[in-house]
């Protein structure tokens, strides 16, 4: 134990050094840029702004994550149960994605949705429509961008449950004569909750820190956390601002990822 | 933000290039144009004397612009100057000189951000015994910034969609009139003046702006706002894409869209708000002052602001330029003759003071 303690020395050492002392300096310049005190803190979370922003990013990023894992669900039932080549063409969409920058995949989607865009085309072109729906520069538009990045990454903890699924308890529930519908609802569901509860984790945590796809595709309108400590580091220099801004997000993924770990924890048991 | 505009410059060149509109070599020379606002993105270049080191928005023809401008510089004054795109934000400069062991020389930042930087002591004061005020235009030399172009917000409008073209502020306003949504800019810069004209406020009473009362008239408007672009090539994308019919964007942008459209979407110089570019120096750059002022004064060629003009379409910074523009180009220049009555100037004094504070209510209004 006493070895293994020192071996890993150096990693602590590099994380110390790395990590925990500019984050301390972070949170001091949260305390004292421009004056000492809790100015700072009390404007993050009383003034219109960075409420409003943190509301906004937290609303979006529940919706987001429901999305993801909803979708990342069926197509992880379709990869770990589908028939051969449903898998392999699963995969090929599961990985695909991985290979193409955010920056580009927003740019597709603006183009994919904008009012001259591909879709609306069509739907015009099939008289569907007769003028272009507005699906871009919206929230709808970077609910969409952003689950398409975060689908995969909810895939694998899914997959992982999934393949844990004991086979005879399928077969089990099926002899016993549960229709398909009540195996799914009363044994397989509840017995990946765990790979959802992982999913739903990583997916909210990574969705949090996000920037270029609601800048891109919000239009604008929806600013979201990321983006203003962005705003008040670089443009309008805010230091104090932006630093307490930083320690808010970081306690509360701190304190969501606490709460989820803690329940993971338990079911994965 | 401004910082932006200059970033945008850079793309607008590589795109023509890549287009086949214009030539690499003429690439390389718009980039040598933007006056060591060219940007190459070298990692941090290490300043020091003889040498300068000139921060702008990024780009990666670093060979080149050393080629196109630094070589003839250094060629006259034996100083060295390398290029680095990492882009001088106000926050970056702070850290640059706060740091105590700045690598950067001159900043391609705007002129209010150089204003308010100097005053914390963070720049030096722009020596006009070697920056020649002469060579610059009235009213747009400041203490820590010499002003090195111009550009302007303007009233771009898809032609085909109108039987008669808008030809003011309030038309852009007027969406029974003028169907069809509308982009405003997302980082607030002209946008408060072009409410306030659009409102009945005179040109000349503009200032300091009526914040209330320009974000009262965007709030209300924001129903008919399609998007708040944020770069100039999305201020462009969502004009082509028909997402917008008339948008509040910068001239260089209009005027590609001008061309590459051959006047379906155009615009108007009517109501633009001109917003001017500067370079400023680094508190105690490594380089020395006289070398950065020298290099200063080196960009006020009519001739070279000529160059950056047709290559990017902002405007010299050096009157002695405008007569110099082909006949057939100037009505792209926003600093010609007759195209400035039309338009009001963004005042740095206002925004040096007021900026931060007026965007964050301006971000609330916008994405509420």
């Amino acid at each position: 134990m006493r070895a293994f303690l020192f071996l890993i020395c150096p990693v602590l050492l590099f994380l110390g050094v790395s990590y925990l002392l500019p984050f301390l300096g972070i949170v001091q310049l949260s305390f004292t840029d421009p004056d000492p005190g809790l100015a700072q803190y009390s404007r993050v979370l009383t003034e219109d702004l960075p409420t409003g922003v943190i509301w906004r990013t937290l609303r979006l990023c529940v919706m987001v994550t429901a999305v993801s894992v909803s979708c990342a669900y069926v197509i992880t039932l379709l990869w770990v149960r589908g028939s051969p080549l449903v898998r392999s063409i699963t995969e090929l969409c599961i990985m695909i994605p991985f290979w193409i920058s955010v920056l580009s995949r927003a740019f597709g989607w603006l183009s994919m949705l904008s009012n001259r865009g591909l879709l609306n085309t069509w739907l015009q072109d099939m008289g569907l429509i007769d003028s272009a729906i507005q699906m871009t520069r919206n929230e709808f538009a970077v609910v969409v961008g952003m689950s398409h990045y975060l689908i995969p990454f909810a895939v694998f903890p899914l997959a992982t449950a999934m393949r844990n699924v004991d086979e005879r308890v399928l077969t089990a529930a099926d002899g016993m004569g549960a229709s398909r519908l009540r195996i799914f609802w009363q044994v397989f569901l509840p017995m990946t909750s765990s790979g959802i509860l992982g999913a739903t984790l990583l997916v909210f945590v990574f969705s949090i820190g996000f920037y270029v796809t609601p800048a891109l595709l919000g239009g604008g309108q929806s600013v979201l956390v990321a983006e203003l400590i962005y705003l008040w580091i670089f443009q309008i220099p805010q230091w104090g601002m932006a630093a307490a801004m930083s320690v808010v997000l970081m306690l509360g993924v701190g304190g969501i990822l606490y709460v989820l770990m803690r329940r993971y924890g338990e079911m994965a048991k | 933000m401004n910082t932006h505009f200059q970033n945008d410059l850079v793309e607008i060149l590589k795109e023509r290039a890549a287009k086949g509109q214009i030539s690499r070599r003429q690439m390389l020379q718009g980039f040598a144009a933007l006056m060591g606002t060219t940007a190459l993105g070298a990692g941090a270049a290490k300043a020091e004397e003889g040498r300068l080191v000139f921060v702008n928005w990024g780009g990666d023809a670093l060979d080149a612009m050393d080629e196109a401008f630094g070589t003839p510089f250094t060629e006259e004054t034996g100083i060295e100057v390398l290029y680095d795109g990492s882009g001088p934000t106000e926050g970056a400069i702070t850290a640059q000189v706060q740091g105590g062991n700045p690598t950067w020389d001159l900043v391609d930042a705007d002129p209010f951000s150089s204003q308010a930087l100097g005053r914390k002591g963070l720049m030096t004061p722009i020596d006009y015994d070697i920056v020649d005020k002469a060579k610059q235009r009235e009213g747009f030399g400041w203490e820590y910034s010499s002003s090195c172009y111009f550009y302007s917000y303007v009233i771009a409008y898809d032609a085909t969609r109108f039987d008669e073209p808008p030809t003011s502020i309030a038309d852009f306003f007027d969406t029974e009139k003028f169907p069809g949504k509308r982009s405003m800019y997302k980082w607030g810069a002209g946008m408060w003046e072009a409410a306030l004209l659009a409102d009945g406020v005179a040109p000349e009473d503009l200032y300091p702006l009526d914040l209330e009362r320009a974000h009262a008239k965007i709030d209300g408007f924001k129903e008919h706002i399609g998007a708040f672009w944020g770069g100039g090539a999305e201020s462009q994308s969502l004009l082509l894409n028909g997402d917008v019919s008339m948008a509040l964007i910068w001239n260089t942008r209009a005027s590609l869209l001008h061309k590459d459209t051959e006047g379906e979407i155009t615009f108007t110089w009517q109501d633009g708000i001109i917003g001017p570019g500067g370079i400023g120096v680094l508190k105690d750059n490594p380089g020395g002052t006289e070398a950065a002022m020298r290099y200063i004064a080196a960009t006020q060629e009519p001739e070279r602001q000529v160059v950056l003009f047709q290559m990017l379409g902002n405007a010299p910074s050096n009157p002695a330029a405008d007569a110099l523009i082909p006949e057939d180009e100037r009505r792209f220049n926003a600093m010609d003759p007759e195209n400035l009555p039309k338009q009001i100037a963004l005042d740095t004094d206002w925004y040096e003071e007021n900026y931060g504070a007026a965007l964050d209510a301006y971000l609330q209004i916008i994405s509420a």
